[in-house]
């Protein structure tokens, strides 16, 4: 380095923009986190780990954590290879692959919030569509059958449609048996498209001679070149795929505060709406704070985890 | 060990037709080479063969079995791609049991934990390895076989291409110019290697290039490609020597061969540019014609003689051995090279003129459409 000092003009700029926006608030929050500051308060007391400890102390704070890990477990297999799945038939396709590709790329375009009305009421128990499909489904003949399994012997008034049939359909929302999925299908619905775009850009990068290789050397069926090629070339694609999945996933708001507010008991009680309840809602910033330290920290593992296996395991050079 | 013959294939994309009904038998055993410039449609007439394309129309017999429907995995070929094609996740021991594992073991057996319910698994695994390390053993390249292709130079990824369709003993080898991502110096190396490789497995080995030096020194025969068609089939020195047609003589031989305009008069005496060249014809007499003359074939004169050109040097290329002089010859704006000998024109200048003979004997006549005259008489 030279002796003047005329490098330190030009990186500063960045460097405290850096700091302001990125670090700066951050340190805010871990500060506040171990406050009991209350938004307009004119004064705040120190209390130590004590909001970290209510974190597992609570039943509310461990249904979150129950809530939002299964979301993300439910959430990212399930769009990650349906993402694959639908990128693969894509573009194995000769024609109509740019309208499949729109279509499913649509949920990613709309806005989460407005979608999430959409489905709202699609899936009203009263007037929404998909229970009216099924209550008519039980006068159906060949359709309450093959739901309640009775082609296969079982008998149809103890099957989960049959006793639905008997009842009244669920309540999808409103259930607690129910709302974790309904929300987690909504997210697997808005999280396929995207998944599929990054898996047909990955498979573009697929050399044709590895698949011609793979004939030569006897790969048979589908199934062999998709093991020996497809699945080990999208290496860097998986890790990509499941790491922004998996903090989108642990990110899902928009949906929850439209459709259940945490409910029915704390069923989707997921971490950012927890955040957003503590910190805004209730104005417990220092409780506020303590989540999104713990939310950065799930991120920050799992950010990690991607550089580690972009390093280590699928760099093929 | 299998013989190939190709009968009447056709291919065409859409509309572009790029191989035009191409007839071709390569005997068991034998190094052929199929060498053309690019786009010529090599690559799409090798990959009929694998099967890794199906032909527009024709048929491709392998062993005496038409093999039309049969797919590229049944047909039990080995190809060696261009780009080499190696698995990069896995490395070279892995890349080099895997058509072995895939011919030699069900899919129950490669089947992820059902495979442990095969108790001679492991000895039917070791029992290929050991073919796998003679083979690494023939390629020299046993100290790699821990390593991922990613870390190999790009003569021994080479290596372990060739290795891969080696291992499982194919009935025919098809080689996509296997060597054309190397540098000059392994090229030659690798050249005379492969050539090694062939005499030592006896395996029909179908080989395109588009680098004639390959053709003329591995091939037993050559096939010269353009356009999709074969232009003519023989044995190397054949080709150079008696090329079938102009397109041929200009292709194979470097650098290219020197066409002259001439014309024969009623006699069948051949006059090249107002020097009678002490040649003749018996058809085609009273006829504009071609005179191919290759740089290696003519020379510089230092005294005066009859039979020869008058030049000036526009270019002289130095290689060593040799010096290659680029001539426009006097009176016309005909441009010739002329091979000679450093110790003779170690001092020629750039602008000078200079004298050029030729050795008449190997002179090549061609009628305007490009046939070669000599050669049927
Ligand atoms: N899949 C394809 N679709 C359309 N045209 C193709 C396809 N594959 C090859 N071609 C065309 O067929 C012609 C022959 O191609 P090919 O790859 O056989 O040439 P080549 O002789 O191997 O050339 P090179 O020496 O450059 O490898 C080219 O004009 C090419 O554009
Ligand atoms: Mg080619």
């Amino acid at each position: 380095m030279s002796n003047t000092r005329s490098h330190i003009w030009f990186v500063s700029p960045a460097v405290l923009l850096m700091f302001l926006i990125l670090i700066l608030p951050v340190f805010v929050a871990g500060t506040f986190s171990f406050t009991d500051y209350n938004l307009g308060s004119p004064d705040f007391k120190w209390v130590g780990w004590k909001n970290y400890e209510s974190l597992g102390k609570f039943s509310s704070y461990k249904k979150m954590f129950t809530a939002s890990l299964t979301y993300v477990v439910i959430v990212v297999p399930v769009s990650v290879l349906l993402g694959l799945g639908s990128a693969m038939l894509i573009s194995s396709l000769r024609f109509g692959g740019e309208l499949y590709k729109t279509v499913f790329f649509l949920p990613v375009m709309a806005t989460l919030l407005a979608m999430a009305y959409a489905w709202e009421f699609t899936l009203d128990p009263v007037i929404g569509v998909i229970n009216k499909f099924l209550d008519d489904g039980c006068s159906v003949g060949w359709f309450y059958k093959l739901f309640t399994g009775s082609w296969l012997g079982f008998n149809p008034t103890e099957s989960w449609y049959g006793e639905l049939c008997n009842d009244r359909m669920p309540n999808w929302l409103g259930n607690k048996k129910y709302a974790l999925g309904s929300i987690s299908f909504i997210g697997i619905w808005q999280a396929f498209g995207f998944n599929m775009v990054l898996y047909l850009a990955g498979l573009t990068s697929v050399p044709r001679d590895l698949y011609a290789a793979a004939e030569m050397d006897g790969a048979n069926s589908p199934w062999e070149k998709f093991k020996l090629v497809t699945w080990p070339m999208l290496g860097p694609t998986h890790v990509f795929v499941v790491t922004i999945t998996s903090i989108r996933s642990f990110q899902v708001f928009d949906t929850v505060e439209a459709l259940t507010r945490g409910g029915p008991s704390k069923s989707t009680y997921m971490m950012v709406y927890a955040m957003f309840e503590k910190g805004v809602k209730q104005n417990l910033v220092g409780m506020g704070s303590a989540l999104t330290i713990v939310f950065l920290g799930f991120v920050l593992i799992l950010t990690l985890t991607q550089v580690y296996f972009i390093n280590r395991k699928v760099h093929y050079s | 060990m299998a013989g190939i013959e190709l009968k009447g294939i056709s291919k065409s994309f859409e509309k572009n037709e790029v191989i035009k009904s191409l007839n071709l038998m390569i005997e068991n055993g034998e190094f052929i080479t199929i060498v053309g410039p690019s786009g010529c449609g090599k690559s799409t007439l090798l990959r009929i063969i694998a099967g890794l394309e199906s032909q527009s129309n024709g048929d491709v017999i392998i062993d005496g079995r038409e093999v039309n429907n049969i797919k590229a995995s049944n047909r039990d070929l080995a190809m060696v791609f261009q780009s080499y094609a190696l698995y990069p996740h896995l490395t070279v021991l892995q890349n080099l049991m895997v058509p072995l594992k895939l011919r030699r073991m069900s899919t129950l057996e490669r089947f992820p934990i059902i495979n442990w319910f095969f108790p001679n698994r492991r000895s039917k695994i070791d029992k290929l390895k050991e073919s796998v390390l003679q083979a690494s053993e023939t390629l020299q390249i046993e100290h790699l076989l821990g390593r991922k292709p990613g870390q190999l130079s790009g003569g021994q990824q080479q290596r372990v291409a060739v290795g891969r369709a080696m291992v499982r003993e194919p009935v025919a080898f098809l080689m996509d110019e296997p060597l054309s991502n190397l540098d000059a110096a392994l090229r030659v190396h690798m050249r005379a290697e492969i050539s090694e490789l062939h005499r030592k497995l006896k395996t029909t080995f179908v080989y395109v290039t588009h680098d004639q030096a390959e053709a003329l020194t591995m091939s037993d025969r050559m096939a010269v490609m353009m356009d999709g068609e074969i232009l003519q089939l023989d044995t190397p020195s054949e080709i150079y020597n008696k090329p079938a047609s102009l397109r041929v003589a200009e292709f194979i031989g470097s650098p290219k061969i020197n066409v002259l305009p001439a014309e024969s008069n009623e006699k069948g005496d051949i006059d090249c540019m107002g020097i009678s060249m002490s040649l003749s014809i018996k058809d085609n007499k009273n006829e504009k014609i071609l005179v191919g003359i290759r740089p290696e074939h003519t020379n510089l004169l230092q005294d005066n003689k009859k039979n020869c050109f008058l030049g000036e040097v526009n270019h002289k290329e130095n290689l060593g051995s040799d010096i290659y002089l680029h001539v426009t010859l006097k009176d016309s704006q005909q441009k010739m090279i002329i091979r000679s000998n450093p110790d003779i024109s170690f001092n020629t200048k750039i602008g000078e003129i200079i004298r050029i003979g030729f050795d008449n004997n190997k002179v090549m006549i061609f009628n305007e459409s490009g046939q070669n005259l000599n050669k049927k008489s």
